[in-house]
Order: C-alpha cells, then structure tokens, then sequence
C-alpha cells in the first residue's frame, strides 16, 4: 500500500476504535477480565460484550487472517498500524485465544478447505475455546517421545494417553494433539497431528497446582476416545511439520508475552520507589538496586527495539533469518530479571504470596507473578533448546559430536 | 543494520578498503612507529580522498550527508580490523563539538580543512582516572586557560586542540587551541591497544591565543556532540565484538579435540549462542542510536547511553570469552584476539563506562 492509502486507513481504524471502545475498555486489562471465548464464555460486562462483539464483527479479533474464515484480512502493515493505534487509545485485546494466536496460524497453512471453514470462524467468534496438547509426561525437550496413540480403526482414530502443561484445558472447548499415528524411526515421522473435541466421551483434565499458588497448567486424559478421521490435519505421519508452523507462533507470541499480560499493579520505577523510597538529592535510596534497574531498563528497551529491526528488515526485504531465533531466549530471561528486581526491591513485603497482613493484594499478585514466570524460560522450548538452535542455525557450529 | 542503497555501497566500499589497505596486521606496525605517531598518515589520507570525513556533514557544508547510519557503518568497518586513524578523534568527536557549538563563522572557517584533511583536531576532554564530560577543572582565570587534560586521542598529530574548559562564568566552554602554542606542553602515549593518546597541561594559554567556540548554547551542544561520538563509538565496538565472534565461532569450527571438533560441545556452542544473543541486543540498540541521530527531534541522550552500555558490556564479555575459548593461543601475541581484547577494554573507558552510563541514564529518567 502507497504510504497516502497507510495514513487514511490509520484515519479511519483509530476512527472507528473511538466510536466502538468503551472508556471503560480502554482501561489496562486485568486478568479476571480477558475474554477468552468457548461454550462456557461468560463476559464481565456489557461494555465488554459489546466491544467484543464490534470487534468480532469487524474482523478484529483476527486482523490479519482472511476475511472469508472470520478475519479482517489486513496485511502485515495495515495489522501493525491498527495494533499501534489500539495501544495509543489503550484498547484491551478483544479476545485471548490458543486458537488465535497458534491453531489458526497452523491451519491456515496446514488445514484443509472443510477444516478452515469449520474452525476458524468458530476461533474469531470466540465460540470455542482451544487447549494445546504437545507435552507428555516422559516428552518435555524431547517432543517427538510422544507416547500418546491414535489407533486407525477405519473410520475414526482410538486415542489413549495423556497429555501435560495443557494450559488451561479445564476450561477449553478442544484440544490441538499430536499423537503417535506409527512407531518408526525416526521418531518425528510417526507422529500427527489431530483435533479433539474435549466433549468426547474418555477425556479427562485435571488442573496442577504450581509454585505461584495457581494451576493454570493441567493434565489431560485420554482414555479411548474415538475422533472422526476428518479431525487430522496435514497427512499422516506428517504431523511434525504442523507442530513445528506453530510452535514459531507460540515463541513469537512468548517473546511479546510482555504484551499479553495483564498490567502489573505498579511499574517496575514505581514500586522501586514505593518500596526504597529516595535519598536526599531525590535518587532512588539503593545505588545498586539502581543500577539494576538502569541496566534492566535499556535491555528491555533493546530487546523492544530488536523487534522492530526484525519489522523493518523484513520491509525493506534485508531480513537476517537469524534474528527472530533470539527473541524468546532474551525477551523471557529479561522478563525474569524484571521479576527478580521487583522481589529484591520489595525486601520483606515480598514474602508472601497470600497474607493480606504482610503485603496489599496488587504486590502479593506480583509475587505471584514471579513465581509463576519462572515458566517463560520452559514453556514453548526451554531456553536450552533455543540455545541449541542459535549455535546450529545461526552460528553453524557443529550439532553432532562426530568428526566433520 | 537497515542501510539505504547509498549507505550499503558505502559500507560495501569502505569494507574492501580497510580489507586491503588496513587488515589487522597494519595495527602491528604501529609499535615500529615513534609514540606521537598515532597512525598511519598514508591510510588517513586515502581516507579522507574516499569522503570519510564528510559522511554525517550537510551537502550545504560541502559533506556527503550520507546520514549517521552511514558513519556508523562505516565506524563498524573500522571496528573490525582495528583500524587506527582519527575517526573517533577528529571526525566523530571534534568536528561534532564545531558544529554542534561554534558559530556559523567558526565552522566555514574551521570545517573545510577539517573536511580536505589539511588538518585534524582533538577535542581535550577528560581530566580524571574516568571519563565525566561534567567534571572539568581545566579553567579560564583573567582570559587564561590553565590545567591539564588526559586520554586526548591523537592529540599528538593534530594540529588543533578543542579543549573543553570553565569559564569565569562557570558555564562550559570550547577553548579553540593550536597543539604547537608554547603555553601547550602534549605528552603522547601509546595505549595498550596501539591506538595513540596524549596528556596534555595548558600553562596559562593567553587569551589572544585562545578561539572560544561561541555558538548559541554551547554546554548544550557539547552534551549532544558527545552523544553522537559515543554512539559512533559504540559502533565501532560493535564492529569489533561481531569479528571477536566470527573469529572464536571459526576457531571452534575447526580445532579438534578429544578426536572431534570443539564446535560440537554443547557446553561451548551455549556459550557462543549466548554472546550471539548479546551482540544482536547490543546491535539493536546502537542501530535505532544510530537512527535517532538521524532525526534532528529526537533527543537522544538516554539512547547514547544505552548503546554504550550494551556495547561495553557485550565487547568486554565477548574478548574475554573468546580469549578462553581460543585456549592456549588465546593468551598468545600472534593471534589477534588479544588486540580485540585490549582495544575493548580501551573503549570501554572512552566517552563512559558502563557504571557511568547506567548511572547517567538513571539520573535522565529521573530516578
């Protein structure tokens, strides 16, 4: 698009966002408030609803897919231009969704017609809620492990094992697996990739309760539950290809996981002073922590400024393939230095997750938070992981230990 | 980097100019120099006939206007054959501080030699064990400039000397001073690096001898010259951290222990991934730096900082690392990493280091 036809479609999206958002939806988000669809849902509010359902109608909710499966069909820039002029007006994210942010990018490379049409409008609409079933009990890093078989008994597949860190599939509609469909070597090429009403009868999720005090992760059972032959998508055995389309998405998605979050109760620069306080010239009181905190500030901004070279390069076509590799690895180790600043400024009222006594709510939640960040670094590909890819792919050093 | 057409033909060029005229290998003829020469007239001057003088400079001044994505390339170039010339000195820094604080007569006066190469000036800066653009004691007492300044780079083969003074009104001043006046007494040195700098004591400079520098705001000014040095600084850096690694990640790549080679050691291969990660972070934030300059409305203050910080830090660490990870030849003279090592921990005391930095930017966003 010419840079005028930019600058009118900028006019008309912020137009819109201000004639359909609420005030009371341009506040910061908290997390009992996200919306995040499936049989179940249930909305907050009528602003809620409404700014949902304006979003829902207009495509928002998933800007850039087509418009015939329920998107807006934006391009790259015109998605970039309406995500700028959301946060410049403060919009909450229309809707939270597994099935947004990897299922349809996977499926719309992967599915087929009947599949797209089936469930990505279903996605947009926020009428189904999807959990994600990779993780097994004995197949963390090593993912091709996986265990958990789909039988082919003509026409539909007997599915048994289980599957774990199902974030949230105690309130999801279906599930995206990838199951064993043949033992064989290697293990990649066994394995495909399956959807799975969560209705079926033989499915069990059971929540797991973590050291942040939460259970957002569960298990989930499966215990010979039949899926119509329809529900695999990609071919046979080839379902590695598949998990692998969207696990780029879910590390894209984790290294902008800063985005997603709800607001903290404070700012990291805000609870340093709340809780040091300042010295007689005005300074935050703990030269060290200060420093710290300098120094945590510019690598945020850095990694923030990272993500816009990779933007830029891919515009004006110089995109090093290598760059996206780092992001996950250094927007999660940061986002884990950020906590450990906000646990080392808070001393003694950074001590309890749940005593009203020692801390007010908005700082336990923090701490909270702290705990349950600890996952970033492990979820989607351990940063060990994306250390092995960074030393293969983009330094070329050797993978095996063989003499070359 | 994101560089226009111009600006990659500009790195392309100069990249095979510093390839064949200035590798590694020349840095070592600078210890069969005499101290004061701090580097090689021959390359300077080849430089100065390729326009490198003038990269940043407005065609209105008769420069190349190529932007400061350009000298930042460029400086990277540089950067990664340890080029010695007066880039940072005379381009980077002292043509910066006439711009940004001299009157537009002092720079049709003062930049065109600077520009044709007829002459280099150093701007004197710092007095103590560590860079402070703040902490200056070199004063005017009755129109006499008195004190002595330390770390000038090139002092030695410049002809003229922008020192940064207290006037008798207490504000900050540029004291325009010629390196050969007899109240000017330079003593050079030769850093660990092989690049040259020189301490130098002004005994009293009569006011007659002494061109103050009097554009409008000239504290103002010489807080964003330093700016903009520092981040051209920090592309140097960067130039020479991203050699450090492509040199270390080669090594590995090749030498066999063990009966394998050392590339397939996880333990190793996380180390390098690491620094990778590292150097692209520091990139990024010296690149939008680089960027910012560009944009005569930003402020870029908290942007020079951050750059410089990430690039000590990553500089440091990464010749560090690859002095281990090259073994036993790391801690040898015939390979060149220890000259990568050294020229980091030299420009991490240029212009700030990092505990300056972190503290400086802290204070700008007033905490």
């Amino acid at each position: 698009m010419t840079e005028d036809a930019l600058s009118i479609f900028r006019a008309e999206t912020a137009e819109w966002l201000d004639l359909h958002c609420p005030t009371s939806q341009r506040q910061p988000i908290v997390r009992e408030e996200q919306i995040w669809g499936g049989r179940r849902r249930v909305f907050p509010s009528d602003d809620a609803r409404q700014w949902f359902e304006a979003c829902r109608d207009k495509g928002y909710t998933a800007p850039d897919w087509p418009v015939a499966y329920g998107g807006a069909g934006l391009d790259a820039e015109q998605t970039k231009i309406l995500k700028q002029e959301m946060s410049r007006l403060g919009c909450r994210p229309p809707l939270y969704c597994q099935g947004l942010w990897m299922l349809g990018p996977a499926l719309l490379v992967y599915g087929s017609e009947d599949q797209k049409r089936e469930h990505l409008g279903a996605i947009c609409r926020g009428e189904i809620r999807w959990a994600q079933g990779y993780s097994e009990p004995s197949a963390g890093s090593d993912l091709a492990n996986l265990k958990t078989k789909a039988e082919d008994c003509g026409d539909h597949f007997l599915v048994n094992g289980t599957k774990i860190w199902t974030t949230k599939a105690d309130e999801a509609d279906w599930i995206f697996c990838l199951v064993r469909t043949r033992d064989v070597a290697p293990k990649q090429a066994g394995i495909s990739f399956l959807l799975i009403d969560m209705a079926s009868e033989g499915v069990s999720t059971s929540p797991i309760p973590l050291i942040s005090g939460d259970s957002e992760f569960c298990q989930t059972f499966f215990d010979n539950v039949r899926v119509p032959k329809s529900n695999l998508v990609g071919a046979i055995n080839e379902g590695w290809a598949v998990a692998k389309e969207l696990l780029n998405h879910e590390r894209k998605m984790m290294a902008a996981f800063e985005g997603m979050l709800e607001k903290p109760a404070m700012e990291l620069l805000e609870l340093a002073h709340y809780a040091l306080g300042v010295n007689a010239d005005g300074r935050l009181a703990d030269p060290e922590l200060r420093s710290q905190i300098a120094n945590h500030l510019m690598r945020e901004t850095a990694i923030a400024q990272m993500g816009e070279r990779i933007y830029k390069q891919g515009k004006a076509g110089q995109m090093d393939a290598r760059l996206p590799l780092l992001m996950k690895y250094l927007g999660t180790s940061q986002a884990q230095v950020k906590d450990e600043l906000i646990l080392t400024a808070l001393g003694g009222e950074g001590l309890s997750m749940d005593d009203e006594s020692v801390a007010p709510a908005g700082v336990r939640k923090m701490v909270k938070q702290w705990a349950f960040n600890k996952s970033l670094t492990i979820a989607g590909g351990t940063s060990e992981v994306q250390l092995n890819i960074i030393a293969k792919r983009a330094l070329g050093m050797t993978a095996d230990g063989h003499r070359s | 980097m994101i560089v226009n057409q111009e600006q990659g033909m500009l790195r392309e060029s100069v990249a095979q100019f510093f390839e064949e005229q200035s590798p590694v290998s020349r840095l070592r003829e600078q210890r069969q120099r005499p101290v004061w020469e701090s580097y090689d007239r021959e390359l300077w001057s080849q430089m100065v006939d390729l326009g490198l003088t003038g990269i940043t400079v407005p065609e209105a001044f008769n420069g190349l206007e190529f932007g400061w994505m350009g000298l930042g390339a460029v400086s990277q170039e540089a950067g990664r054959r340890l080029v010695a010339s007066p880039l940072l000195s005379s381009v980077a820094l002292a043509q910066n501080v006439l711009l940004n604080c001299a009157s537009k007569r002092q720079i049709e006066s003062y930049l065109p030699r600077l520009l044709s190469g007829e002459i280099t000036a150093s701007v004197a800066l710092d007095e103590g064990r560590f860079s402070d653009p703040g902490a200056v004691l070199v004063t005017e007492q009755n129109g006499q400039v008195s004190g002595s300044k330390v770390r000038v780079l090139d002092a030695s083969m410049s002809s003229l000397i922008f020192c940064v003074a207290r006037r008798e009104t207490g504000a900050l001043g540029v004291a325009v001073v010629a390196t050969n006046d007899e109240s000017v007494s330079i003593t050079p040195t030769r850093l660990m690096d092989l690049h040259g700098a020189a301490a130098i004591t002004f005994a009293g400079v009569p006011a007659d001898r002494i061109e103050w520098l009097d554009g409008v705001d000239v504290a103002r000014g010489l807080e964003h010259a330093i700016d903009q040095a520092t981040i051209v600084l920090a592309a140097e850096m960067m130039g020479g951290a991203r050699e450090t690694l492509e040199r270390t990640v080669s090594y590995l790549n090749e030498r066999e222990q063990f009966d394998v080679k050392l590339a397939s050691f996880q333990a190793l291969q996380h180390r390098c991934a690491r620094l990778y990660c590292e150097l692209e972070l520091a990139e990024s934030a010296v690149a939008a730096a680089l960027i910012a300059l560009d944009d005569p409305a930003s402020r870029v203050s908290a942007q020079a900082s951050t750059a410089k910080t990430l690039a000590n830090d990553v500089f440091s660490l990464m010749t560090s690392e690859a002095v281990q990870l090259h073994g036993g030849m790391g801690v040898t003279d015939e390979m060149d990493i220890g000259l990568f090592l050294k020229r980091s921990r030299v420009c991490n005391q240029l212009l700030g280091s990092s505990s300056y930095h972190r503290d400086r930017y802290a204070r700008l966003l007033a905490f």
